[in-house]
């Protein structure tokens, strides 16, 4: 037996129960979102046949279209916030020097790990000042402030990556700061921008606590809102149509997710502690 | 570096992020301090000073302690738990084998999806009659009743623990992975040869190499384990008779059920106080790796 083969079998064997552990809930979700719903309470693990049609009863049943909208918007809108105001922001930390420069990265840092949870009744309390309570934007905005010590710490480690010839080149052939910025710099952040911002709607897209606290009418809850409200408190869960929910609410996000993770784990700096 | 051609241009550029960051944070901590130290009703009307009184009834409160005593155990049985899965499966990722980056993508999973949606899957997977967990037990001859997993605070949470090691491994392996391919082979190379056992390279080189990124992953994990919400919350809401109920849920409670905006508070604040005082231990750590 080769090396590499005796070692093949090793990692498998070590990492078998975690993979177990790991794959069990999915099998869970898709095994549940396709069997006929007769057959949902009874606990075997293969269908008698696919029943595809829970994905299009589904939509119907759980009102999925109306929570999906407002993820999207919620989602779409809270990330243009944060990104807005956080390329500034980044762009300032990284080329120029002032005072301040410090104090600013350790508020950056400080203020990436708390956590919204331990806010949430002064939270409340902002929407309700703002007559935002009920009102989805109330969690744009909070999404939004919230997103910036994320979107600003991902951004400026990217942007210390790009060369700054190109703008000093701009510089002297008399282009303005603003102009070489807009014309020089940015095109090439895009790439950039476009992995924070990705990143920070899908934070938005999963979060829980403040869309709970802040959304109390079903006609705007989010997708997890919307999904946990199905489970929560009822004595008869339809759970073929949860299980078929929760595998569209969360593939696609989990796709793009798998996809980028190698950049949200480079530009965190998690392995730049080294 | 930019010359100072416009002094206050990198003040112009940071100040709407900076004044919306610090304004999310500020503006509803003020609030907490005001309403703590407030008798208030359950409509968040402010009666006049309570002093230390909504404190002390957060200390008294039976409810409170047992939150206070599963808090300790789920931050450190999760963060223990995480390390002690994370380091071994950090370790085998490492090394070159058929199907790695097949392992890689499996062990990474539960980092795509939100945790309250891995949450209500379990809590439907873990369900007494037509959970699909109590029926493979059964195939496979382990157990032969069903098992009410979620309706016991003795089994709910533990297995809420699991649910929450699960649910942290991908991120800690990720810290570990990155230690791993920091160390400079040469080392290992010198080890071999002055024919060091696998053992002792692991104990004499590895493990103290890994020192700052096992660090971090504590302090970071402890950060979000701390805070986490879903896992409890979907899956049991701190029931049966909040006997499974963590700080964080029982805050929730506190303000959103029960309508005690003022104890809530104080407690928000308390909490508040302990997380930042953990955020700062992770900015030293941070800034000290940075130097070194």
């Amino acid at each position: 037996m080769s090396r590499k083969l005796k070692r093949t079998l090793i990692a498998w064997a070590v990492l078998s129960p975690l993979v177990v552990l790991t794959l069990f809930p999915f099998a869970v979700m898709l095994i549940t979102a396709l069997k006929p719903a007769t057959e949902v309470l009874s606990p075997h693990w293969v269908p008698s046949r696919l029943a595809w049609e829970n994905f299009a009863t589904m939509w119907s049943a759980t009102n999925f279209g109306t929570a999906m909208w407002n993820s999207v918007y919620v989602g779409v809108l809270s990330t243009a916030i944060a990104i807005a105001v956080s390329i500034p922001f980044a762009y300032a930390l990284n080329r120029y020097r002032f005072a301040g420069k410090g104090f600013l990265r350790q508020f950056l840092l400080v203020s990436q790990m708390l956590s919204p949870i331990v806010l949430v009744i002064g939270l409340f309390r902002l929407a309700a000042a703002m007559g935002l309570v009920d009102n989805v934007n109330s969690v744009v905005f909070v999404y939004g402030a919230f997103a910036i010590a994320f979107t600003v710490w991902m951004l400026q480690s990217y942007f210390a990556t790009i060369p700054r010839d190109l703008e000093e080149a701009a510089w002297l052939e008399g282009a303005s700061h603003t102009s070489a910025l807009i014309r020089v710099f940015l095109p090439l952040a895009v790439p950039a921008i476009t992995v924070t911002a990705i990143f920070a709607f899908i934070n938005a897209w999963n979060e829980f606590v403040i869309a709970l606290t802040m959304l109390r009418r079903a006609e705007s809850y989010t997708l997890p809102i919307q999904i946990f409200s199905l489970v929560a408190g009822r004595y008869a869960v339809e759970w073929h149509h949860v299980m078929a929910a929760s595998l569209v609410a969360t593939l696609p996000v989990a796709v793009v997710f798998a996809w980028l993770q190698r950049y949200l784990v480079k530009g965190l700096g998690v392995g730049a502690v080294k | 570096m930019k010359r100072a051609a416009a002094p206050l241009a990198p003040y112009a550029l940071v100040l709407p992020g900076f004044l919306l960051a610090a304004f999310i944070v500020l503006w509803p901590l003020w609030q907490l301090g005001v309403i703590s130290i407030s008798e208030v009703n359950r409509f968040g009307q402010l009666r006049g000073s309570a002093g230390t009184e909504n404190f002390i009834a957060v200390f008294t409160d039976p409810d409170f302690l047992g939150a206070l005593w599963r808090t300790g155990l789920w931050t450190i049985d999760i963060v223990l738990g995480a390390l002690a899965v994370s380091f071994p499966v950090a370790m085998v990722l490492h090394q070159d084998f058929y199907g790695r980056g097949i392992a890689r993508v499996i062990v990474m999973l539960p980092w795509a999806i939100s945790i309250t949606m891995t949450a209500i899957v379990w809590r439907w997977a873990l369900n007494g009659e037509s959970g699909m967990l109590n029926s493979g037990l059964k195939h496979l001859g382990i157990i032969d009743t069903n098992v009410q997993w979620l309706a016991q605070a003795a089994t709910a949470f533990p297995v809420q623990i699991l649910i929450g090691i699960l649910v942290t491994v991908p991120f800690t392996v990720t810290i570990f992975l990155g230690g791993l391919s920091s160390i400079n082979d040469d080392i290992y190379e010198a080890a071999r040869l002055e024919g060091s056992s696998a053992w002792q390279t692991f104990r004499r080189i590895t493990f103290p190499l890994m020192q700052p990124f096992v660090n971090i992953a504590v302090v970071l994990n402890t950060i979000y384990v701390f805070n986490s919400f879903p896992i409890i919350w979907a899956t049991t809401q701190g029931g049966p008779a909040n006997s499974t109920d963590i700080l964080v849920t029982y805050l929730y409670k506190l303000g959103f059920r029960y309508g005690k905006l003022g104890e809530a508070s104080a407690l928000s604040l308390m909490m508040f106080g302990l997380l930042l005082a953990f955020t700062l231990l992770y900015v030293y750590l941070a800034a000290r790796e940075a130097r070194e």
